[in-house]
This record gives C-alpha cells, sequence and structure tokens, in this order.
C-alpha cells in the first residue's frame, strides 16, 4: 500500500477541485471528506460556493470549524447565517438548484452505481449495512455527484453491486436516462486514483492516479476490467497552503477515521 | 389555555403497544433519549418506529424488543461503525426492515402534515429501491394529472405519536426549538400524538417575549415533559455536546456481549 499519511490530504484535495465557484454543494451524515473538501474549495478557489450541511447550519465561519465524529454535530455550524431543514435541500435537488452531491459506496460498480444497503441478497443479507441515506434519492437527480471509498478493493469495486442503492450510469450508453433519471456526471475518488467515466460506454476510467500508486496496485484492487491510459496523470499534491487548512480544520485527526 | 405539563411516566403512557412512532433530532442530536428510554421502561411493545437518519435511539429500542418494524433511511453510528443492534436484528430476521431514502421519508411526513394522502417526488428512479418501495406499498408511479409525465408518489406518514427532545417549552405546549430543526416541525404536524421533552420550563410571557423563537406552538403538542439532560447522551443545541465516548461504551458493551448490563445501567436504573 502506499505511504498512507497524505492520502485523505489528496482525496480532500480532488474532491475539493469538483466544486466550482459559485456551486451549491452539499454533504451528508458520517462525511469527514465531504465536509473538508466543500471547507478547502471554499477556501480556496471556491469562496462563493454555497455550504448545505447536514448539520443544518448555511455556510459556516470556516475559521471556527472542527472537525467531529457526527457530521451533524451542532459544532459544524458555529458562524452559520441560517438552519436549512434537510428537506430543503431535496427540495432545491427538486428544482435543479444544487450542483455537487457527495455520496459513499460499500460497492461501487463499473458504471458507477453504488450498493450501500446490503451485501449478499436483499432478503436475506450477509451483511446488512445502514442504508444508502440520501443516496437513492440524489443520484437519479444530481448534475454531479462525487463518490469517495477510502479502501479501495475487489470487495469495493465490483462489476456488478448487490443492491442498487444509488444510480450511477445503470448499464451503460443511454439506460440511465431509459430509467427516468436526469443526465449527472459521475466522478469516483479513492485512496488509490480519481476515475471518471467514458462519455459513449460509460464505462468507468482511471483519470488519475495518486502519487506513489502504481497502475498494478489500481488493477489489483478493481473486480472488473478498467481502462487506463497509457501516460496516466498524477492526481495533484495538496499545496502546503490546502495542508495548512486541512490540519487547522481538523486538529483531531477525525479524516484518517475512514482509513482505519 | 390548557396546561399540558405531565410527569414522564403519565406522557409516555400515551404511547400504545404496537403505534408508528417517530423520534425528534438526528444521528447523535437532540434525540428525545429519556423519553425513549421511558418507552423501555414501560415495556412497549411491537411499535413501528420510522425516521430518515436515527442512530442510538432506534438502536436501543430494536435492542430492547419494543420493536415489530423499521422504516429508515440509514441507521448507522456514522465514523463509530455500524447499530449493533439493528444489524444483528436485520441479519437475524427479527425485525422488519422498511428502507427508504430521506427525500422520501421527509416528504412522507409532510404529505401528512399538509392533510394530503401522497406527495410525489423527483429521485429514486433507476434505483433497486423504486421496486422495495413499490412493493411495501410506501410507494407508487402515478402520471402527473398536467404534464402527464411519470413521477413517483410518496404515501403519507403519519404516526401515531412523535417524540420529540427541545430546548424550551411553557406549561402549555409552546416549544422553542433552537439550532438545526432537522424534520421535527414536520413530524410533529404529520402525527396525531405529540410529546415534547424539554430542557426548561419557561414562563408563558418569556415565550410572547419573543414569539418568533416559537418554533412549535401549543396547538400542535400534548404533552410537555420537564427533562433536563432528556437528549442525553445525543447532543442539544447551545446547551451541550455529544458524549461520544459514552457512545463508543455503548458500541463496546454490545460488541462483549453485555447490552443487558447497559439497558440495567443507562435505561432501568432511572436519575442517570
Amino acid at each position: 500500500m502506499a505511504e498512507i499519511k497524505l492520502i485523505p490530504e489528496i482525496m480532500i484535495k480532488a474532491m475539493s477541485k469538483e466544486i466550482k465557484d459559485g456551486d451549491k454543494a452539499a454533504h451528508g451524515l458520517a462525511s469527514p471528506l465531504p465536509i473538508m473538501a466543500m471547507s478547502l474549495a471554499k477556501l480556496t478557489h471556491a469562496p462563493n460556493s454555497i455550504f448545505l450541511s447536514a448539520a443544518e447550519g448555511l455556510d459556516p465561519d470556516l475559521d471556527k470549524l472542527n472537525l467531529t465524529i457526527s457530521s451533524a454535530d451542532p459544532r459544524l455550524s458555529k458562524g452559520a447565517i441560517a438552519f436549512l431543514e434537510l428537506i430543503e435541500l431535496f427540495d432545491l435537488c427538486q428544482r435543479k438548484e444544487t450542483d455537487v452531491m457527495f455520496l459513499g459506496g460499500a460497492q461501487i460498480d463499473k458504471y458507477g452505481n453504488t450498493n450501500l444497503s446490503v451485501i449478499g441478497e436483499y432478503s436475506k443479507p450477509k451483511v446488512r449495512l445502514p442504508g444508502g441515506a440520501a443516496t437513492a434519492f440524489q443520484t437519479p437527480i444530481m448534475p454531479k455527484t462525487v463518490i469517495w471509498a477510502a479502501r479501495q478493493s475487489k470487495r469495493v469495486f465490483v462489476g456488478k453491486v448487490d443492491f442498487k442503492t444509488g444510480v450511477g450510469y445503470l448499464e451503460g450508453g443511454d439506460s440511465r436516462e431509459r430509467a427516468g433519471a436526469w443526465p449527472t456526471k459521475l466522478k469516483v475518488i479513492t485512496n488509490l486514483a480519481v476515475y471518471g467515466f467514458d462519455e459513449e460506454t460509460k464505462l468507468m476510467k482511471v483519470e488519475s492516479i495518486h502519487p506513489d500508486v502504481t497502475v498494478d496496485m489500481v488493477r489489483e484492487n478493481t473486480g472488473f476490467d478498467i481502462a487506463i491510459p497509457p501516460n496516466v496523470q498524477i492526481t495533484e499534491m495538496p499545496s502546503e497552503e490546502d495542508l495548512y487548512i486541512i490540519r487547522k480544520l481538523d486538529p483531531g485527526n477525525i479524516r484518517y477515521s475512514e482509513f482505519r | 389555555m390548557k396546561e399540558k405539563l405531565m410527569s414522564m411516566e403519565e406522557a409516555v403512557g400515551l404511547v400504545k403497544h404496537g403505534d408508528l412512532v417517530t423520534t425528534g433530532g438526528v444521528s447523535f442530536h437532540r434525540v428525545p433519549m429519556e423519553l425513549i428510554r421511558e418507552t423501555i421502561r414501560q415495556g412497549k411493545k411491537d411499535l413501528r418506529i420510522v425516521d430518515r437518519e436515527p442512530a442510538i435511539g432506534f438502536d436501543l429500542l430494536i435492542g430492547a424488543g419494543a420493536v415489530k418494524s423499521v422504516r429508515f433511511a440509514m441507521l448507522g453510528f456514522e465514523l463509530l461503525g455500524f447499530a449493533l443492534n439493528f444489524r444483528k436484528a436485520a441479519e437475524e430476521r427479527r425485525v422488519e426492515l422498511i428502507e427508504d431514502t430521506c427525500g422520501a421519508v421527509l416528504n412522507g411526513f409532510r404529505a401528512a402534515a399538509m392533510g394530503i394522502p401522497s406527495i410525489p417526488v423527483r429521485g429514486i428512479w433507476g434505483t433497486d429501491l423504486l421496486e422495495v418501495g413499490i412493493q411495501n406499498g410506501n410507494y407508487k408511479v402515478i402520471k402527473d394529472p398536467f404534464t402527464g409525465e411519470d413521477i413517483i408518489a410518496v404515501r403519507a406518514i403519519e404516526p401515531d405519536v412523535a417524540l420529540i427532545h427541545a430546548q424550551r417549552a411553557d406549561i402549555y405546549g409552546d416549544v422553542q426549538i433552537w439550532g438545526g430543526r432537522f424534520e421535527d416541525v414536520w413530524k410533529v404536524k404529520a402525527a396525531k400524538k405529540v410529546i415534547v421533552s424539554v430542557e426548561e420550563i419557561v414562563d408563558h410571557e418569556m415565550i410572547k417575549l419573543e414569539p418568533y423563537k416559537t418554533t412549535l406552538p401549543y396547538l400542535y403538542v400534548d404533552a410537555v415533559v420537564h427533562l433536563p439532560n432528556g437528549a442525553y447522551p445525543t447532543s442539544c443545541y447551545g446547551l451541550y455536546n455529544t458524549d461520544y465516548e459514552h457512545i463508543r461504551q455503548y458500541v463496546q458493551m454490545i460488541r462483549d456481549g453485555k447490552f443487558q448490563e447497559y439497558l440495567t445501567n443507562y435505561v432501568y436504573k432511572k436519575g442517570r
């Protein structure tokens, strides 16, 4: 495994780059990396991005933010302008007024469908997972979803998910739209690489691999054939300023929790 | 105005076996934990519980054997891992699971609050939860009567009881919720009976001095219980933080097979 030390920070940086200035970005529960990515974006390249939080505080003061075990902790709302009930986030999504949502995936398949419900058969699961929260509601209607996974392996990156809690490109091509979901742009960001999807086939492909990660490591931890361009790019390292911001926002190193 | 201040025992006595119950707050925040503990102490059975993203509150009810079915969008302990009682009961199929998604659950409460039988929503298309929701009778694909487009209708969720914890109320049930309200306002308006525990009982005149702070006026509330620290170990905005160490201990005790000991120490022994 690559030097694990800066992997969370590299992921946070890559996730933050998915937010453009002015975007409305949202995170759910159990989302330390999305909170950090949204904060970093706002403090660097996207000062006018709008911070929609599961703690319901709109645009909290980021110099007072301290990452906590729960992503709805009242301490994440210090200096907020208002409290936006979560139902307003779904209303905004339905009105096509949100831009980026960050969601997890216990299983992620080659078309970007995600499973957060069960491992095994739905009615008799081997493992009953906590459930997908907003995943089933938002993945069909968000213009952009960023899926993160802190521990990529063949058990996470699977050919076909056991249950589609979230819809990606379904079975490729235009099958997503034919199923009634709106067009979307998907990104997957893991501890190994950043992934996009082919314009036509909608199959997952590598966009960049993190520093010190090899192409073989990506293949060994992917349960399907994945396209890797010959001169694959290296994921951008966070700058000194980025690292300073990240450490200041998370002095308790909560961001490492998912990597253990 | 009718006084609604009651003892905890009397208020929770309004909950009946088999009721559809929802609880306020979210995850580890402003959850009516003492009302939940009293529900367990009173031996309520076959409850059908529903919430968007519950955590320790629902896990406790499930572990104590009070639950017949659970409707949820996510039931986990965030970075502290699985909700272990829930997971075990689910895998052993001792509780009926009704998996759902946040936007649908919230709109279901909103529909009931509006007095309408169902509400159309976007989202869910292409996911396997669409079929799950159709099969369990909570979703139906309909044609919008004006545009003709296919849309998913979510059946209204009308709980028999909503248990809520808040910062302040007067004896008539005029309630102030500070900080994130989550969907408490919708749950309260959707429910047939509303029981609110509060950190502080204040004079009616205090409420009238700042009416813009009244989140739930008395007409929505059936019972008020004075329970300082009533959200513990979850947080109460502006007053106390989540006791994550206690929650870690809860998780560890379940792992060690000591959940009955947890119930004895923290639920059945009153006066924490």
